[in-house]
């Protein structure tokens, strides 16, 4: 009779153990997720996540709490998302290619390939090669000519030298030895657009993003995209001139590795629901931001591709860190 | 132009947008005047609540709260030693003497009418001669910002002017400091000793709030003191002060804040810069410059006047360029993006009603802030009535808020640890907190500015001579950093000089 008792007791026990568990992976989320943010409150990337959480709250009923987790150009911030539980309340968003070359230039404390549970990407930013409206080159074609007969004399601004103007200016390096531009760094994107208009510079390896603000005073002659970009469609891509570079900054959010398959599946289903939205998308149109969606699986073989291919530039240029 | 500012101006009556500066000053005020709290976040955190509401409504708002904090900083720099925002260092040189003389009702008013006035002068500029102003700041690139942030510490040398050599030491050494974390022109790790989150640097708050609240606070706590300081407060000082400011500083007041608003322009310098030069400036041309540093109102009203006149001056670029200049302008930017405005020359025109709704209410903003920050910073003076020991405690909780809240680091907290011990044993051996304060913050801009010119010598005819030395911006610097090297041996020589007439005359 006691073993009766205690058997049922037992099995009452497991069963309400397995309900609460199911319940509380169906319930997912059941309280707020922690949003962390590895640039400060009111930059770029913050204006999109914030864009992003007005229709998170349409489709979900918790809310974001943003983290700003900030420092040496957002590494601080992605390692904060790789060591957070992965429960699935701490998400985070990731800047590509800067993942890549923090870890291969900077030894940063987590690996694209291995720390994180990509959610989905939601900007692509394509880099322009952009020069001043008054300036003497009109087309790419000009530009180059000139570099090839003047070598080392075209001054090119780009912001950062582990970024992903930098890895452009490598690969550009790498496949037309002869043209020889003089690369300059500036801080960010507003000294560079200052050192362009103020003719500190010739030319600037920028981001869509930041130049099309300036359209009044600067000429874009080619983006480093596939195909053209709808905010400037008339631009077009270097491909098309007959140069093979493609280069971009793009955006994701990313869960730590090691998340449950259900909870996984919610974020990216409900990512996906914001980024179809067609307010959202006229949001994002609005405040200049390139949206451009591709699922987790699709960018983490992305994150891939792009790490074998930068880590042999930077390998080329000597900028490894052992 | 004129057809907008009428309807601009009827758009500030409503009571939503008069409700909304006085609360964003409000709230301005006191985030400024925490320690740790900046302008830039204060007006970060509320751009998600702008989404919300009324494009007009929102800019509004941030504005007030920019003006705001930046007056703000002013308050815990005279009554506790501690900048509140990073604008604000050059308001503790005269601030807190004339406090620790019981005068900090003097100091107080200073700070508010000349930050009144010093944001009046920017925004007239930002209404009147935006377009111009944007485009003679292009002119300055990475070279002129390099003369113009070696101009900036060339202040030290005017600073400690009776020892040189250890304000110049301590200038060295805060450079040293910012050299920690990532190289700016390569992205290479330095000085991190293999611990990785040092790769951030020393931020340059968590330093300040340890340079100046903690090491004061050890300082406090080790006096026998009841409280801060005694506070006497008079009547009529604020008419005094008035007075004083309309007449005696008239001169400091406009100058400070026309080189505060052209400062505020440039892209790479914002109030940091600004208040330093400013300050150094006023004390080279005055009549007696052995006052400063002792308590001179006029050397809170040029700091202070410079600090809140860069507000008008960085949102010039800002609107006109889409190039923000300074970190809350960019801030702003963010905001203004978000809500589908697109910066250039056209926002003038195009939204024209909103753009000078928004200018017209920057003037609104600083005349309403004499009433809102006389009746706080008449709050926030009776903290010197309080006991030390309480005091103490609060100061330390809110730097250690305040250093923590920057970037969720535990590193930052050590940092403050660190600074203020350093702070607290280097004043005794004659260590000069502000020049290493100055290292700090100019050292980083120094080294980028130099590292993009010595790129482009690369590339340039005649090499890095050409890059730094050429140009007549770069020629007019440079003369003005050696003016402002020899000035403290130019007053060595008045002093001889004046001392031997005198003899001559007995």
């Amino acid at each position: 009779m006691r073993m009766f008792r205690l058997m049922s007791l037992f099995m009452v026990a497991m069963t309400l153990t397995m309900t609460v568990g199911l319940a509380r992976a169906a319930d997912y989320p059941s309280k707020q997720i922690n949003m962390i943010m590895a640039f400060s409150a009111g930059g770029s990337s913050d204006v999109q996540a914030r864009l992003m959480e007005k229709y998170w709250n349409k489709y979900a009923n918790q809310r974001w709490t943003f983290i700003y987790k900030t420092g040496a150009g957002g590494a601080l911030g992605f390692a904060e998302i790789a060591r957070a539980k992965p429960d699935g309340y701490t998400i985070g968003g990731l800047n590509m290619p800067h993942i890549v070359l923090q870890k291969l230039g900077q030894n940063a404390q987590f690996d694209p390939q291995k720390s994180f549970a990509y959610i989905c990407q939601v900007v692509n930013d394509p880099q322009c090669i952009a020069v001043k409206k008054d300036s003497p080159f009109k087309t790419m074609k000009e530009l180059v000519d000139y570099a090839k007969a003047n070598p080392g004399k075209v001054t090119v601004g780009m912001s950062g030298k582990l970024s992903g103007h930098g890895l452009m200016f490598l690969d550009f390096k790498k496949k037309y030895p002869d043209v020889k531009f003089a690369d300059v760094y500036y801080k960010g994107a507003a000294e560079q657009n200052v050192a362009l208009l103020g003719g500190e510079v010739m030319v600037i390896f920028g981001n869509l993003n930041d130049v099309m603000r300036a359209t009044d005073q600067m000429r874009v002659l080619g983006m480093a995209s596939e195909k053209r970009n709808a905010f400037l469609p008339d631009v077009a891509t270097l491909r098309e001139q007959g140069y093979d570079i493609v280069s971009d900054i793009r955006r994701c959010f990313a869960a730590p590795a090691g998340i449950g398959a259900a909870e996984l599946k919610y974020l990216r289903d409900t990512f996906r629901k914001i980024c179809n939205d067609p307010e959202y998308l006229a949001d994002m149109k609005k405040a200049g931001q390139p949206a451009e969606y591709l699922d987790g699986p699709d960018f983490e073989a992305y994150v891939k591709s792009q790490y074998g291919k930068a880590q042999k530039a930077l390998e080329e240029a000597g900028m490894l860190k052992k | 132009m004129h057809e907008f500012l009428l309807p601009a101006f009827l758009n500030l009556l409503q009571p939503l947008n008069i409700f909304l500066m006085i609360a964003g000053l409000a709230g301005g005020i006191v985030v400024g005047a925490l320690p740790g709290l900046t302008a830039t976040m204060g007006v970060a955190l509320m751009v998600p609540v702008t989404f919300s509401m009324d494009p007009m409504n929102g800019l509004v708002m941030l504005g007030a709260i920019y003006v705001g904090a930046i007056y703000g900083g002013a308050n815990s720099a005279i009554l506790i030693c501690t900048p509140g925002t990073p604008s604000s260092v050059a308001t503790t040189f005269d601030g807190w003497p004339l406090c620790q003389a019981g005068r900090a009702d003097e100091g107080l008013y200073t700070s508010l009418l000349s930050s009144s006035f010093g944001g009046i002068v920017g925004s007239f500029f930002l209404l009147f001669l935006a377009a111009p102003l944007a485009e003679g700041a292009l002119n300055f690139g990475a070279s002129e910002n390099f003369w113009l942030c070696l101009f900036g510490l060339s202040t030290i040398a005017v600073m400690s002017a009776d020892n040189m050599g250890k304000g110049l030491v301590s200038g060295a050494v805060g450079m040293l400091v910012s050299t920690v974390g990532l190289d700016p022109n390569s992205g290479a790790p330095r000085f991190t000793f293999g611990i990785y989150e040092m790769v951030q640097g020393v931020a340059v708050i968590p330093c300040m709030i340890g340079l100046f609240s903690f090491s004061q606070v050890l300082f406090l706590i080790g006096s026998e003191r009841q409280h801060i300081a005694d506070y006497r407060p008079r009547k009529g000082t604020f008419g005094k002060i008035f007075s004083y400011l309309l007449t005696k500083c008239k001169t400091v007041l406009l100058r400070s804040s026309i080189m505060g608003t052209l400062i505020g322009i440039l892209p790479g310098a914002g109030g940091e810069i600004a208040s330093i030069i400013c300050y150094n400036e006023s004390k080279r041309w005055d009549k007696d410059p052995s006052r400063y540093g002792k308590g001179c109102i006029e050397g809170v009203a040029s700091s202070e006047s410079a600090n809140n006149a860069v507000i008008g001056g960085s949102m010039i670029p800002m609107l006109t360029l889409g190039i923000p200049g300074s970190a809350v302008a960019a801030v702003l930017m963010g905001a203004l993006l978000a809500h589908g405005l697109q910066p250039g020359f056209k926002i003038f025109t195009a939204t024209g009603e909103l753009t000078y709704t928004f200018i017209a209410s920057q003037f609104a903003v600083n005349l309403l802030m004499i009433p809102v920050g006389f009746v706080l910073c008449k709050c926030m003076a009776r903290l010197l009535n309080l006991e030390l020991n309480m005091v103490a405690i609060g100061i330390v909780v809110l730097a250690y808020i305040g250093a923590y809240a920057i970037s969720n680091s535990m590193l930052d907290l050590w940092m403050v640890v660190l600074f203020g011990v350093v702070g607290f044993f280097g004043v005794m051996v004659g260590w000069d907190a502000g020049a290493m304060a100055l290292g700090v913050i100019l050292g980083p801009m120094i080294e980028e500015n130099l590292g993009s010119c010595l790129q482009l010598a690369q590339a340039t005819d005649g090499g890095l001579q050409t890059v730094l030395a050429g140009g007549f911006i770069n020629k007019i610097l440079i003369g003005a950093l050696v003016l402002s090297l020899l000035t403290p041996f130019l007053l060595k020589w008045k002093k001889a000089r004046a001392k031997a007439s005198e003899d001559d005359h007995a």
